[in-house]
């Protein structure tokens, strides 16, 4: 931490607890120790103190115990010639000065009864709040855990001007913040500012006036220290449970305006112990690496129209979106509705324009979040008919954001698109074609506005990993083949990204209990190379997916170590199988039909299975209806797969899987597939080939038998013989 | 050599639950074996039944289930009275029905007026249903959460869209709440997960996976009860070891069997013995699977399924 910090903050905790000394020996002169003290209606006493140390202060006698501890976290000032982090000293001065705040602020009460107002609105007299009750407490604090209000930014001092005081107020309010005053800047108070602006200030705007003094700022870092004893059932003196949970529920941050003197810096290295960092408009130092805080503690000299896009950003607040503004109806209602010709007004795309649609991830200071550019003419500047390429670029920024999760955001522009009504939305990539109908530009639909519903269903449903959207239209075509450029260089870089990724590339598998609801031993492991057995979740996909929802049914499992890498067992894995299963799967292997094979849900694409006197396997799809050479069509063998159950010889798989290099490796792979359904067959064919031709039999698929040839082992075996099949001589099955 | 009831062997438990204030206590779950499996286990204490009051006076109910409460039906105190003082009730379920943004529309503030009444009125624990709607369930819920402050009322249903600002709110003034989810054990145990990481309390949480009336699906809500009781009791799933809710009266009660009258229908018999026994075998049924507390209506009904526990918890 900042040596110029961390010796202020010391400096100005020893004035502050200096001062709580000398009111303390004023008030026990003027008072007695019996004297009763406290916070109006409160069943928290002093609540800092209360809730760090378990100590309620109910007299003036009580409080000598506190300044004892006061000293003791103190740490002596900083020297010059020492030069080791200060991170530690300067958050216990941060404590220790809350706690003598809180000292001298029950001691004002004391002294000057009238001096706050006590009350939920100001008065004409006085616009000083002072500390909350409880009523306030329980009626606003409730809002911080449920999210109604993020959590709270604590502006200390004044901002230059009233109008940008206003500004600063109002975006904060927008963002749902309760915005919680203290302190002076050269004799000015923000409170103060707002008034003559003519805002009405008070609980009710959640624009709270708390005090003209530093020292009010244990007022708002109170009643967060009260939520967290009241809402999230921690037990006072628990410091440790009461300041995770400020951290990780209450969002709140320090807005320093104006000159950050050492009393503010002892209040701001105060309010790091509870995760709150501080957003400075000053050109004091910065303590950028994350530890205490989410992210950076410090962060300075930040330009006014910015300052509050910067707070959120570095106190990781999620923007919350509930409605798709848009002149058309939007849900999944209107997902599989058709365009047709006579009601087309605009079609681009899918072969009649040049269309591409992309989503790539940017640094968190090149995307404006809720930015929509239109670049080119829009709807309402061309007649029916009339055709234009189309390019779409959205850019997304997240701490939680990764390059790996471009495409899975881009898969869903195809279905985001869709729930639009009137809009008809096919294919993906640059593949991607549009059709908007004559009723929807009569209601008076963009282009414009598909950005807009991407922007609002991103921040709805990816939220855990996507912090800023913005999107560009294009229908410039100069433009649009600019972005189309940009698509193929994006789309090389993924596709190679996906086909370097091996199961020996990454420590870290996943696993898929989805199912559990009607199979409740079955656990699916996905690794880059076994796509769920039900084609629907790839490992990148369940990467994301925990991402998004961490306790949900992806969880990532270190894969540890490697005990069997021909069968595909791994210790990290086994262990979490035998767990997950609760003892039900002692074992599993990744890459086997015979020794452990992996449990099955119901939901598996296809199943794989034995015919022993061909010394081969076999696979059939879920839409192939007929017979097969083990004797028993699909349905039948879905009964012996499914239900969560080890069937030795009978495995469910994906198609994906089929052409994975670490397709049955235990079995040699490929190699042993005798028999496919013809549909099934003609599927793989394409990805089938550098398989084979890697195999050293380029014609290998014209070897496998299919429903053409026969449904039996007997029918199919002198085929197997005639071509030669590879299978027949590898080394017994069984 | 002698024979040996086989014995299924147990490691979890379910979590010991007591609804109520201090004086007025009932505890439920504590089950160390399947549902009255007594020769493998422990139920310390032994399924209960809450009896309904409605906020407002019932509109499409049949003549069988008004008639015993013909009197009070327009008083929920009242009701709520005549429910412990004629029959017994050892919990009272206060149903919000009428807080139905489709229905009457009692507004949040209402609501808590007349929960605070029927909660004064009453000496037993009381459970406190919302209408199912989750935006208006969560003003109506936190404003009686507030009102009726340190009672223990268990509140719900808790789902996954307002599970913050309920469950929040129930710590904050210290009542118990009643996860509720549909028919899915997974998400049944993710909603435990969440509120746990709400920190709400673990003695403070009941759930109701979802029942249907007999005949109407029944049997998919009876297999996720078993199977919640299964992953809580053999497999040792923490976060699955809850006493269970089933709130079945409102389902029962509205199904055709309970109003067809026997001059339209000769064959289904009489209509009130039919209504009573169809409500008292949708309960034979979860008690079963493995519910602790059944949201129940009829009196008659009430009585046979407090006999057949009786049997069951005695052996005989």
């Amino acid at each position: 931490m900042s040596k110029i910090i961390c010796s202020a903050a010391i400096r100005g905790a020893h004035k502050i607890v200096g001062m709580a000394e000398e009111k303390y020996e004023e008030a026990l002169k003027k008072w007695g120790p019996d004297q009763k003290i406290g916070f109006p209606n409160t069943t928290y006493y002093l609540p800092i103190i209360y809730g760090m140390l378990g100590i309620p202060v109910d007299t003036l006698g009580d409080v000598r115990q506190i300044l004892d501890k006061c000293k003791e976290l103190v740490p002596p000032p900083v020297s010059d010639n020492v030069w080791l982090p200060y991170l530690a000293p300067a958050l216990e001065a941060g404590m220790a000065t809350y706690f003598a705040e809180e000292i001298i602020e029950a001691i004002l009460y004391l002294e000057q009864p009238d001096f706050y107002t006590k009350a939920e609105d100001t008065l004409p007299d006085n616009i000083w709040l002072g500390a909350a009750d409880d009523v306030i407490m329980r009626k606003r604090g409730v809002e911080f855990v449920d999210g109604s209000a993020p959590g709270f930014a604590a502006i200390l001092g004044a901002a230059p001007s009233n109008e940008i005081a206003a500004k600063i107020a109002i975006e904060l309010q927008e963002k749902n913040l309760y915005v919680f005053m203290c302190a002076d800047h050269e004799g000015k108070t923000m409170s103060e500012q707002l008034v003559e602006e003519g805002i009405q200030i008070g609980w009710p705007t959640r624009l709270v006036s708390f005090g003209p003094s530093y020292r009010a700022a244990v007022f708002a870092i109170g009643f967060a220290t009260r939520v967290a004893m009241s809402f999230g059932g921690v037990k006072p003196g628990d410091f440790k449970g009461n300041l995770h949970y400020n951290k990780d529920r209450v969002f709140a941050f320090a807005m320093p305006l104006g000159t950050v003197t050492d009393e503010w810096y002892a209040n701001a290295a105060g309010a790091i112990n509870w995760g709150f960092p501080t957003i400075a408009d000053t050109p004091i130092p910065e303590v950028l690496p994350t530890g205490i805080c989410t992210y950076e503690h410090v962060v300075s000299n930040v330009p006014h129209d910015k300052i509050v896009a910067r707070a959120v950003e570095v106190r990781g607040l999620k923007v919350s979106i509930t409605k798709v503004d848009i002149p058309m109806s939007y849900g999944p209602a209107f997902e599989g509705e058709r365009i047709r010709k006579d009601d087309l007004y605009f079609e681009c795309g899918g072969g009649r324009t040049m269309g591409v649609e992309l989503t790539i991830s940017k640094d968190m200071s090149e995307v404006e979040d809720g930015k929509i550019e239109m670049i080119g003419p829009d709807l309402d500047q061309i007649k029916e008919g009339d055709k234009l390429p189309f390019a779409m670029l959205i850019e997304v920024a997240g701490r939680q954001m990764q390059s790996d999760f471009e495409p899975i955001l881009e898969r869903q522009i195809h279905h985001l698109v869709n729930y639009v009504q009137g809009i008809m939305h096919i294919g993906q990539r640059n593949i991607m074609w549009i059709r908007v109908g004559k009723a929807a530009v009569e209601k008076g639909f963009l282009l414009k506005h598909i950005g807009t519903a991407m922007h609002a269903k991103y921040h709805q449903d990816f939220g855990g990993i996507v912090d800023k959207v913005q999107v560009k239209i294009y229908t410039d075509e100069e433009k649009v083949k600019e972005v189309l450029e940009l698509s193929k260089k994006v789309y090389k870089t993924r596709d190679e990204r996906v086909e370097g990724m091996t199961d020996e590339t990454e420590e870290t598998y996943y696993s898929c209990t989805l199912c559990q609801s009607f199979a409740p031993s079955h656990v699916c492991i996905i690794t880059p190379e076994r796509v769920g057995m039900c084609g629907a979740y790839n490992w990148l996909d369940c990467k994301a997916s925990f991402e998004i929802n961490p306790t949900g049914p992806n969880q990532p499992i270190i894969k540890g170590e490697c005990t069997e890498p021909v069968l595909g067992q791994w210790k990290g894995i086994t262990d979490f199988v035998n767990k997950a299963s609760r003892q039900k799967v002692e074992q599993i292997s990744a890459y086997s039909l015979i020794n452990f094979p992996m449990t099955a849900c119901g939901c598996f694409e296809c199943i794989a299975t034995i015919l022993p006197m061909c010394n081969g396997i076999m696979v059939i799809n879920r839409d192939s209806r007929g017979m097969t050479p083990c004797g028993m069509k699909f349905t039948t063998l879905a009964g012996m797969v499914g239900g969560g159950n080890q069937t030795p010889g009978f495995l469910g798989v994906s198609k994906h899987y089929i052409c994975s290099k670490k397709f049955l490796l235990a079995e040699g792979g490929l190699k042993r597939v005798v028999w496919l359904p013809k549909m099934l067959k003609e599927e793989l064919a394409e990805r089938m080939k550098p398989i084979c031709e890697e195999m050293g039999i380029p014609n290998f698929a014209d070897m496998i038998a299919d429903d053409t040839i026969g449904t039996t082992e007997e029918e199919i075996l002198p085929f197997l013989e005639e071509k030669g099949h590879p299978a027949l001589t590898m080394d017994p099955l069984m | 050599m002698s024979f040996e009831v086989p014995k299924v062997s147990y490691a979890g438990k379910i979590r010991k639950t007591p609804l109520g204030q201090e004086g007025n206590t009932v505890t439920v779950g504590g089950e160390s074996c399947y549902p009255f499996h007594l020769f493998e286990g422990e139920m310390p204490c032994p399924p209960r039944i809450a009896m309904e009051v409605y906020d407002s006076e019932p509109e499409d109910w049949p003549d069988t289930a008004l008639e015993p409460f013909a009197d009070v039906i327009k008083d929920p105190a009242a009701w709520a009275r005549k429910c412990i003082d004629t029959y017994g009730a050892e919990m009272i379920a206060f149903q919000l029905a009428g807080t139905d943004p489709n229905d009457k529309n009692i507004t949040a503030d209402e609501a808590a007026e007349i929960t605070k009444k029927v909660s004064d009125a009453v000496d037993v624990p009381m459970i406190v249903l919302g209408c199912g709607n989750v935006d208006k369930d969560t003003d109506v819920l936190k404003a009686i959460c507030e009102v009726c402050e340190g009672k223990n009322l268990i509140i719900g249903p808790v789902v996954e869209g307002n599970y913050r600002a309920i469950g929040a709110t129930a710590i904050g003034y210290n009542h118990t709440v009643v996860a509720s989810t549909p028919i899915d054990i997974n998400l049944a145990k993710q909603l435990n997960i969440l509120l746990g990481n709400l920190n709400v309390p673990d003695e403070k949480i009941i759930i109701d996976p979802s029942t249907g009336a007999l005949g109407y699906g029944l049997e998919y809500c009876y297999s996720v009860m078993e199977r919640i009781r299964m992953a809580a009791l053999v497999q040792e799933d923490e976060r699955l070891q809850f006493p269970i809710l089933a709130n079945l009266a409102r389902e029962v009660w509205k199904t055709k069997e309970v109003k067809v009258l026997e001059s339209e229908a000769p064959l289904l018999g009489d209509v009130k013995k039919r209504g009573i026994l169809m409500e008292a075998l949708t309960a034979q049924c979860v008690l079963l699977a493995g519910a602790d507390i059944l949201v129940m209506r009829h009196p008659e009904a009430i009585s046979l399924v407090k006999e057949s526990i009786k049997d069951l918890m005695t052996g005989n």
